[in-house]
Order: structure tokens, then sequence, then C-alpha cells
């Protein structure tokens, strides 16, 4: 264990004796007001997973936290008390906004959608459920909500202790979670969803996972306060409910687990106190603070903290047994025919036709608006609307997401590096081999499997020495590097380069440029590489592919293209005559 | 016939109500959180007014300066510095929302006020008496969509704010000053956002909180209409129609998230909602 996770394990004791002890001490309004607290602690956490984490901004956590409190009042108010009752009660109170929580995943996560979508559904599922628990009369209690069901008799001391160990169980859990591979996932979401689904990661499904997951929790916490408040009413499954959440989160600190929670209870605890003496002016402080905060101090309150620096020595790399080496030729891994894009009246790519073999590396080379990059997309995404027909490895990607094209077989490399901005070099090329791996979700692998071409990518540009340092302090020509490792990775039939070179120094260039060629000539990869530069193209390719005002105007041999009379008009510049 | 007069004069509120978010999620691509308070703010410049002794009237024009001016203000100071953090721009904007509701609650309580009404008393529609102010709302409606048109057809600042629509790197490059069309922008929503508000007074009862229940059903129909003025009017009359047909024969607690519920779904299955291209 690292002396971090020691140190956290002393607090995680000193808190669990603070709450299992805090009953001797306390008055009794106190407690009650903790015990309230605590829950609060553990949505704020819930919050801090789907924002803070994974970049899901939710107004709406107090659904599946008024969905099982409700589940508990229905059931002991229509059914009566009793252990089974009880049972009856805890297990629909974490299954009922379980199915809830999917059911929003669903409709909020999907190929396309949008943050500010999600968001907004996540607004309309509160104020529904509150307009059907209004709607549900005497059966739900309505407007005055549900009060003198029978509730567990523990004593307000024992509840306190209760909340108090689940908080903690939780927070632990989410804070070993995040800090594993698997919560590296969550991260990689936030900071760049599309590169994420380029990896192969089925994003929505991870959303929608992690969504159903914490609605479970919160309808957990709902039933812990359903049981400790012995009162539910509609407020509790409301939107003002749901963004006071945020509130905590966004003052306590996002994205740290701890400031979450603590704002939760420090903002509650102080609230019971203050709103008595001031009721408004105490929301006007808190409204006013969190704007503050947002335009300020984006970190919250956790930012007054100075972050430690990764004391934790980086993964070993170790290289992976290439199975993979076979000889070229063969039947077509790529085949592409007829392929047109249009967007309304503006024809990209039309009557696009190309094959493909392992072992080759094509480049495509054209003038500026020729269609190149669409070309990439097109091969990439199978639900960009086209007409013809693409198949990678036998397989028609038509209607196929990117993460599923990923999963045939083919890897692809922006023209801008794509990389995760708040990682390190060693969490990116972690990533990129989560689809061959599952990632665990409680620790981090002290190695990373590696195929020879990406470490020899590694090796000659010096990544493997920054292995533990930040992204987004690296060089240009690194990255791009950094990237071309990641998708290397990935271990794909078919690499797509979008001008991989571009912006780097010869130095760079001629390195990447063999790598390339050991790629495609001694291991059978096959590769599609967009670049401008005819001398680099000239150098390692065997194919060239001319594509001129979206037409496939050339096929050939290198010498025979390079040579041809259309390339030299296009290239000095008078192919319009 | 009342059932028509209905659906056509709810339709009319809610795009009364949408419009100023419509405005500035449109240019600005960024969903004012502080919509529900420039409502309220709006209703309540009929309570000082009329507490004045002026007619509701008055509190039209003094909507529009105080929605303005409070819309400049918020431009600059929250939402400018937040362009690029559109999640925390609604943020930001809900933050605002509460200060302003905590700030009306403590000037004037929590008690629901009564203003007198701009227009009282019924007209016979065909024989069907009707109450003369969801028709006057019609009328405004109606004025405000053509005046929406006219401004982004027929005037300078419309053909800026199209360009900042399209493409807002290009129109920079071209010389417009796009900090000034969201600034215009943001005020412009605002300033109707408060007139909205003004117009509501008669049907909803006013007090420091009116303003939410109105927020998302105008979120969800800014959301599906992109930015075609013609796309929000169909999806209010739409929606309109739906929220009117199941306030009357299922429940009118139900009726109040119609459209909010049929605007996600039809979101989820066709993204793209009413907006065409």
């Amino acid at each position: 264990m690292t002396r971090h996770g020691a140190g956290l394990a002393v607090l995680g004791a000193l808190a669990l004796a603070l709450v299992l002890l805090g009953p001797l001490f306390l008055d009794r309004f106190t407690l009650n007001v903790l015990t309230r607290s605590m829950i609060y602690a553990m949505m704020a956490i819930t919050v801090d997973l789907l924002w803070g984490y994974t970049g899901i901004l939710t107004f709406g956590q107090s659904a599946f936290f008024g969905a099982g409190a409700y589940a508990t009042a229905l059931v002991l108010t229509h059914a009566g008390g009793g252990v089974q009752n009880f049972a009856l009660a805890l297990v629909l109170s974490v299954v009922v906004p379980m199915a809830l929580a999917a059911m929003v995943g669903w409709l909020s996560f999907y190929h396309k959608s949008t943050p500010l979508y999600a968001s907004v559904i996540s607004l309309v599922v509160p104020i529904v459920l509150t307009q059907a628990i209004f709607a549900g009369g005497s059966f739900t209690g309505s407007s005055s909500g549900l009060v003198g069901y029978p509730t567990m008799k523990l004593g307000a001391g024992n509840y306190f202790r209760l909340a108090g160990v689940a908080l903690i169980l939780f927070a632990g859990l989410s804070w070993v979670i995040v800090r594993s591979d698997a919560g590296r996932l969550m991260v990689a979401i936030r900071d760049n969803p599309m590169r994420a689904a380029y990896l192969g990661i089925r994003t929505q499904r991870v959303q929608i996972l992690l969504m159903t997951a914490l609605g479970g929790i919160a309808g957990l916490s709902g039933f812990l306060y359903a049981n400790a408040g012995r009162i539910v009413a509609p407020e509790i499954a409301g939107f003002g409910f749901g963004t006071q959440m945020i509130v905590w989160t966004a003052l306590g600190g996002r994205a740290t687990i701890f400031g979450p929670a603590m704002g939760a209870i420090g903002i509650d605890w102080l609230g019971a106190q203050l709103s008595g003496a001031l009721p408004y002016l105490w929301q006007l402080v808190i409204g006013t603070l969190f704007v503050v905060m947002i335009l300020f101090m984006p970190r919250g309150l956790a930012g007054f903290i100075p972050r430690r620096k990764r004391a934790a020595a980086p993964p070993r790399l170790a290289v992976l047994p290439d199975d993979r080496i076979r000889k070229g030729g063969g039947d077509a891994l790529l085949s592409v025919s007829g392929l047109r894009k249009a967007y309304g009246h503006f024809v990209v790519l039309d009557g696009i036709g190309l094959e493909v073999r392992p072992g080759e590396l094509v480049s495509v080379v054209g003038p500026n608006g020729a269609g190149k990059t669409t070309f990439l997309r097109c091969l990439s995404d199978g639900t960009e609307a086209i007409e013809g027909r693409i198949m990678l490895a036998g397989q028609d990607i038509a209607g196929r997401p990117p993460e599923a094209v990923v999963a045939l077989g083919i890897g692809r490399k922006f023209q801008v590096a794509s990389v995760f901005e708040s990682m390190t070099v060693a969490e990116c090329l972690r990533l990129a081999r989560v689809t061959h791996e599952r990632p665990s979700l409680w620790r981090r692998a002290d190695s990373i499997g590696l195929p020879q071409a990406a470490l020899d990518i590694l090796a000659l540009t010096g990544l493997d020495q920054k292995l533990d340092q930040p992204v987004g302090g690296i060089s240009h020509g690194m990255r791009q590097s950094l990237e071309l490792a990641m998708v290397v990775a990935m271990q794909p039939r078919l690499i797509l380069l979008d001008e991989p070179t571009a912006g780097l120094t010869k130095a760079e260039r001629t390195l990447i440029g063999e790598v390339l060629k050991r790629l495609t000539h001694d291991q059978g990869y096959a590769a599609i590489l967009i670049e401008h530069d005819l001398d680099f193209v000239k150098e390692i390719s065997q194919r060239i592919v001319v594509l001129h005002q979206g037409r496939l105007v050339m096929d050939g041999p290198v010498d025979e293209v390079v040579n041809s009379d259309l390339v030299r008009s296009i290239y000095s510049g008078m192919a319009h005559e | 016939m009342a059932l028509l007069l209905d659906i056509a004069t709810t339709a009319a509120l809610l795009f009364i109500v949408a419009a100023g978010l419509f405005v500035i999620f449109g240019v600005l691509k960024i969903i004012n959180f502080a919509h529900a308070a420039w409502l309220t703010i709006g209703a309540y410049t009929t309570v000082v007014a009329t507490e004045m002794g002026l007619s509701p009237w008055v509190s039209l024009p003094l909507a529009v300066l105080l929605g303005g001016l409070l819309g400049a203000a918020t431009e600059a100071v929250i939402v400018r510095p937040l362009y690029r953090r559109p999640l925390d721009a609604i943020l930001a904007t809900w933050g605002l929302g509460v200060v302003i509701v905590q700030l009306i609650t403590l000037g004037f309580g929590r008690d629901m006020q009564m203003p007198p009404a701009l227009i009282t008393g019924t007209v016979d529609v065909l024989g069907t008496p009707y109450s003369s102010y969801r028709l006057f709302l019609l009328a405004a409606a109606v004025v405000m969509g053509l005046a929406f048109v006219l401004v982004l057809e027929r005037t300078r600042l419309g053909l800026n704010a199209q360009a900042v629509i399209m493409n807002e790197m290009l129109a920079r490059a071209l010389g417009i000053n796009t900090a000034r069309v969201r600034l215009i922008t943001f005020m412009l929503g605002s300033a109707i956002a408060a007139v909205a508000g003004v117009l509501l007074t008669p049907l909803s009862s006013v007090d420091p909180t009116m303003g939410i229940p109105w927020l998302i059903g105008a979120f969800m129909l800014v959301m599906v209409s992109g930015t075609s003025v013609t796309a929000l009017a169909l999806a209010c009359l739409c929606f309109g129609a739906a929220q009117v047909l199941v306030s009357t024969w299922v429940s009118p607690i139900l009726g109040s998230v119609t459209v909010a519920v049929l605007c996600a779904v039809m979101l989820r299955l066709h993204p793209k909602g009413f907006a065409r291209d």
C-alpha cells in the first residue's frame, strides 16, 4: 500500500470512529440534522461521479432518490411494517430507481447526443416524477407527502451510525474506483468522448451503466432517508433538490469525492443552523457564492488544497507476443464501392471505389477540399449518411457507430492529435488497450502490454521516458506520436492516418515513416494515409490514390502517379484548366 | 369551439414564454437558466406599477427597460467569461436565478400578489363567450412572431445575428462585431422574457418562484425548434394542443408535463426536432 493509501485508510478509520462514537456526545437535534446531511453527502458523491468525473451534468439525481424514498414509504404505508415488508421496501428502493435510471440513460445517451441534451433530460425527469406524485392522490399522499408509516426502530443514534457507515463505505468505494483503470474510462469520456469512441470504448454504454448503478445508490439513500426522517414529501424528488446537489458538488470541488461530500454536510448543517434565523438570506448567500465559484473557482473549495504531485512510479511497459504478423496480400480488407457523400446539394465525394489489402500502405493525395478527411470519416463511422457500400473485413459497416467499426479492426488517427488532456502518457496508452484487456475496477495495472510497433514509436520518440508526464505539457510532435502509438496499440487491421506528419520536424517525419513501413511491410497491417508531402509519400507507400473535387481520379503505383501530368497540374495549381 | 380557442391561446402563451429563451439559445447556443427569474421580474414590474397607482400597461415598457438592463449586466459579467464552458454557463445563470428569486422574496415577501389584469371580460367568438385577455395573447404572439421574422430578415442586426448563428468564426473574420451581437441578443432575449412575465400576470399566480414551472416547457420547446421561428411556432401549436387535450381529458397535473415529455421523446427519436436543415 502506498503512503497516500495508508494516510487515507487512517482517515477512514478516524471518520468511522467519529460516526460510531458521535451519538455519545451529540444532542438529538444535531444527530438528526447530521444523519440527513450524511445521506445528502452520498447523493453529492453520485453527482460528483456523474458530473465531476464523467462530465454528465445532471439535475435529476433527486428523481432516483425520491423514487427510492417513495418506494419505501409506499410499501410501508400500504403493506405495513414487518421484516418481510422492510426487505421488500429495501429491494424496491434499489430496483425501481435503477430501472428508472436505465430508462433515463437510454433517453440521454445515444450516438451523437449532446451533453446539453442529457442535462435537459435530467431536468425533465424530476419534474415528471413530482407531477406523478401529485397526481397519485391519496395513494402517494399528493402534495403533503406520506407520514406516519412504520419505520425501522433503530433510534436517532443508530440511524446516525448507519448513515455514517454507509457514507464512508460509499465514499471509500468511489475513491478506489475513480483511481482504478476503470475509473480512467470515466475521465476519458469526460475529456474526449470522440477519442474514447475511436478507441473502441462504448461510451454510451458506460454512461448508461454508470447512471443505472448510481441510480441504485440514490435509491438506497432514499430508503435510509425515508426510514430516518419518517416523512417523504414531493420536494425530495424535485428539480430544486436536484440542483441543490449540484451546488454542494460545485462548492465542495468537483471530481474530488471528498469535496462534494463535505460540501453537502457543511451546507446542509449550516443551513439548518442559520435558515431559521435568516431564511431567505441564507439561500441568497449560497446562490451568490455558487455563481462566484462557477465563474472564478471551477475547482470549488477543494481548490484551496494544493494538489499532490503523483508520487507513484509509472507503470512498466511490456511487449505483447505479436501473433498477428502475417503475410500481405490475400483478400481485400477494405472494399469501397460507389461511395457518394453529399451535404444537401453540395457533393463532397462521388463514385469512389477502392480496395485495400493487408500489408498495403495506400496514400491518398489531393488538393485541399478534395474530400480526403470526409473520406476517412465515412470509412470509420457507419452512421454517416452515404450512398454506396463500405465493406470492412467482409462486413458492411453501414449503421455502425465508430466504436463498432473499431471492433471490426479500424484505428483512426486524427489530423489534430486527439488525446486525453488531463491524463498522463501512460494512462492514454492504457486506455488504448481497454477493449483488449478488461480494466480493473479496483486497482491500476502496474504494467502495460503493448505490441512491439507501439513500443518502437515510444522508444524512437523518447515518449517512454515521459510515461508519468501529463499530456497537456508535451510537445506537438510528441502528441502526434502518442496518438499514433495509441492507435497502433489497439492492434487494428487497418490504420487510417490523417496527415500524421503535419507540423513535425524532418527527423520526426522520417521516424514515423520508418514505423509505418515496418507496420505494413513486415507485420501485415494495412494503412490509408492522407498526406500532402509528395516526397514523404514516395518514400513510404506502394500505391497512391488521387482525390480531386470529390472524385477518385487515379489509383496506381507510386512512380506512375507521381509522374503523371494530372498530379503535376494539381500540385502546380493548374487543375482548373 | 372553446377547445380550439384554448389550443390556439395556449400555443400563443407557450410561444410568448419561450421566445426570450429562443432568441438567446439561437444566437448564443447557451440555455439561459435565469429565464425564470426574468419572467418573475416582469410580473413584479406589474405589481410595482399598479401599487404606484399607474395603469398595468405602464409595466410593459418598464419590463422592457428593466429586462434589457439586467440582460446587459448578466451578459457582461456572468455569461461572457463562460462561452467556452457552456455547461458552466447553465449553472451560473441558474445561480443568478436563485439570487434574483431570493432578492424578490426579501423585497416583496413570499406571498402571492394580485395585480389587476391588463384586459378583463369576455367577447363572443362565433357564439362562444371567450376570455378577451387570452385572445389578446394570441394577437400578441402573432405580432411577436412576425416581428422576429422582420428583424431577422430585414435589419442589419438580424443579418449579423444570422451570420453568427451559422458560423461565428467566419462572421468575426468578416468584421462583424460578434461580441456586440451577443450582448444585444442577450438584452433582447431578457427584455422579451420580462414582457412575457408581464403578460403572464393575469393567468399565473405572481410569487417569487412563479417562473420555474414555465421554465422546463420553454426549454424543451426551444430544444426542438433549433433556430427557426417557424419551427418554434409549429412546436408550440403541436405540443400546446397536446397539453390542452391531456389537461381536459386526462388530468391537469399530467397536462403540465405533457410538453416536456413529448419534446424529450421527440428529441430522442428524431434529434433534429422541428428544425429542418
